[in-house]
């Protein structure tokens, strides 16, 4: 009796397994509206700092939400019908305000004894509003006389692979009497629908093709070998390139960079599940090659770190 | 006993104008054009139907603009973006026969999603006569994000988070 109630339960347990592989859903990527830099340099949205001589701009975004209605409006509009799609986008405005106060709560926590919050120098470099996909936003008003005309851009960037994934854009009808916000309202109506379309073909090659990511492998200086050192007969640049062909979808990546320090590995396809049915992502996947080089024969340290969906570097040398 | 035999006469005659105005459809014998930037959700198209019977081609119209935005998308113009199908497998009206029968059956569910922008009055300019046929351009309205979402509902079409 007591073996056959542990059968049934056994039974059931991997049918449940089953289950929860066949409907594991693959990592959504997140999107976020971002206006672009030209659109922040028209309207006067930059900062200038002199970096060592140079004068550099940098798109001052907090001061443009703050002021700019107009790109409050285009922004709800876009995040609204993105949303009805069953695609709801990250707020940029929300994301900078939730940074600020983890930063100022990050700087009074303490425990009881005293102690702070760690934070290394490339914590504080990744607090930035990130998205996998960025909507980058660009208008500008034209006007022929007393017509005014829209012009207006959304392109979608992948984040990591830097391409371009889906786009629309093009000028309105000129109008005489609208108001600029009509005319903007019609404008993002009238793009979002091809924008999607683009944006569909990306997840329809996403799901057939899997996912596209960057791997990095570097170097600490501290670490006596670099990837030219021969381990078992083989470079060690070579032994990796070696995991990333076996392990990457169909075998397709491009190695574009190597030197004895470096290598980067670009339009690398990852499957979206691993061998347990589990969604990966970039980190997922170097994670194999984490241990694959940690372990014998080859027993190097190394360090992972991830960005996003989409990119994983592994430091060599040390954790 | 006469008047029975022209009414069935008449019956006939009405029911084979709109089984040749929807193999017209089947084949695509209709040119949709963009006619502005409708309210957000929805398309604003002129649909040009050819039918020996204007009233036929005014209302074979609304089945065209839904079947044209489904399977055909159509081309932008004056400062409007052009739209692609709703579609993307060029094999689906094949492969999902049956359910685009009942769906674009005579009074069938895609009436749901389209209205007469002009309430069925057509302009002078676009009525043509072209041959036998009378060649009618009308004004309709269709409600894209309802019909995406009955289709993505049906299975018919996949939604943007799909597998996610």
């Amino acid at each position: 009796m007591k073996l056959q109630i542990m059968k049934i339960a056994l039974l059931l347990l991997m049918v449940l397994g089953a289950a929860t592989a066949g409907f594991s859903q693959a990592k959504k990527p997140t999107l976020m509206v971002v206006p672009s830099d030209v659109w922040c340099n028209t309207n006067g949205y930059m900062q200038v700092y002199d970096d060592q001589g140079t004068k550099v701009k940098i798109p001052d975004y907090k001061r443009a939400f703050q002021e700019n209605s107009d790109l409050l409006a285009v922004i709800s509009k876009v995040n609204g019908m993105m949303a009805e799609r069953g695609f709801p986008l990250k707020n940029m405005e929300s994301v900078i305000k939730t940074l600020e106060s983890e930063r100022a709560e990050n700087a009074i926590l303490t425990s009881k004894s005293g102690a702070g919050v760690s934070e290394s120098p490339m914590d504080k470099l990744k607090k930035t509003a990130k998205a996998d996909i960025i909507i980058q936003l660009t208008w500008d008003v034209l006007k022929t006389g007393p017509k005014k005309s829209v012009r207006f851009t959304m392109q979608g960037l992948d984040a990591y692979t830097d391409k371009e994934v889906a786009t629309a854009g093009g000028t309105g009808n000129p109008s005489f009497s609208a108001e600029t916000a009509v005319l903007l309202e019609e404008a993002v109506a009238d793009k979002v629908d091809n924008f999607n379309a683009g944006l569909q073909r990306h997840f329809d090659d996403l799901f057939a093709n899997g996912r596209e990511i960057i791997i990095r492998i570097k170097k600490f200086d501290s670490w006596k070998n670099d990837l030219e050192t021969e381990y078992g007969g083989k470079e060690l640049n070579v032994v990796i390139e070696d995991w990333v062909r076996a392990n990457s979808l169909k075998g397709r990546f491009s190695n574009s960079d190597a030197t004895e320090n470096m290598m980067l590995f670009e339009q690398v396809r990852i499957p979206l599940y691993d061998a347990n049915g589990n969604a990966i992502d970039a980190r997922g996947f170097a994670r194999g090659l984490q241990k694959f080089l940690a372990a014998a024969p080859y027993s190097i340290v190394n360090k992972l770190t991830a960005k996003g969906l989409g990119q994983a570097v592994i430091v060599l040398g040390e954790k | 006993m006469l008047m029975l035999l022209i009414t069935g006469f008449s019956s006939v005659v009405s029911a084979q104008t709109n089984k040749k105005a929807n193999e017209d459809t089947e084949a695509w014998r209709y040119e949709l054009e963009v006619a502005g930037t409708g309210v957000q959700g929805t398309y604003l198209l002129k649909v040009w139907s050819y039918s020996k019977k204007p009233n036929v081609a005014i209302e074979q119209a609304k089945k065209n603009a839904v079947h044209g935005i489904i399977f055909k998308g159509f081309a932008g113009d004056q400062g409007i973006l052009g739209k692609p199908p709703l579609v993307t497998n060029s094999n689906l009206e094949q492969e999902k026969d049956e359910w685009f029968k009942t769906f674009f059956a005579d009074g069938g569910k895609y009436m749901k999603f389209v209205s007469l922008a002009s309430d069925g009055a057509v302009a002078a300019e676009d009525r043509m006569k072209v041959g036998k046929q009378y060649k009618i351009g009308v004004l309709v309205s269709v409600n894209v994000a309802l019909l995406r979402k009955d289709l993505e509902d049906a299975g018919i079409i996949k939604s943007l988070n799909a597998g996610f």
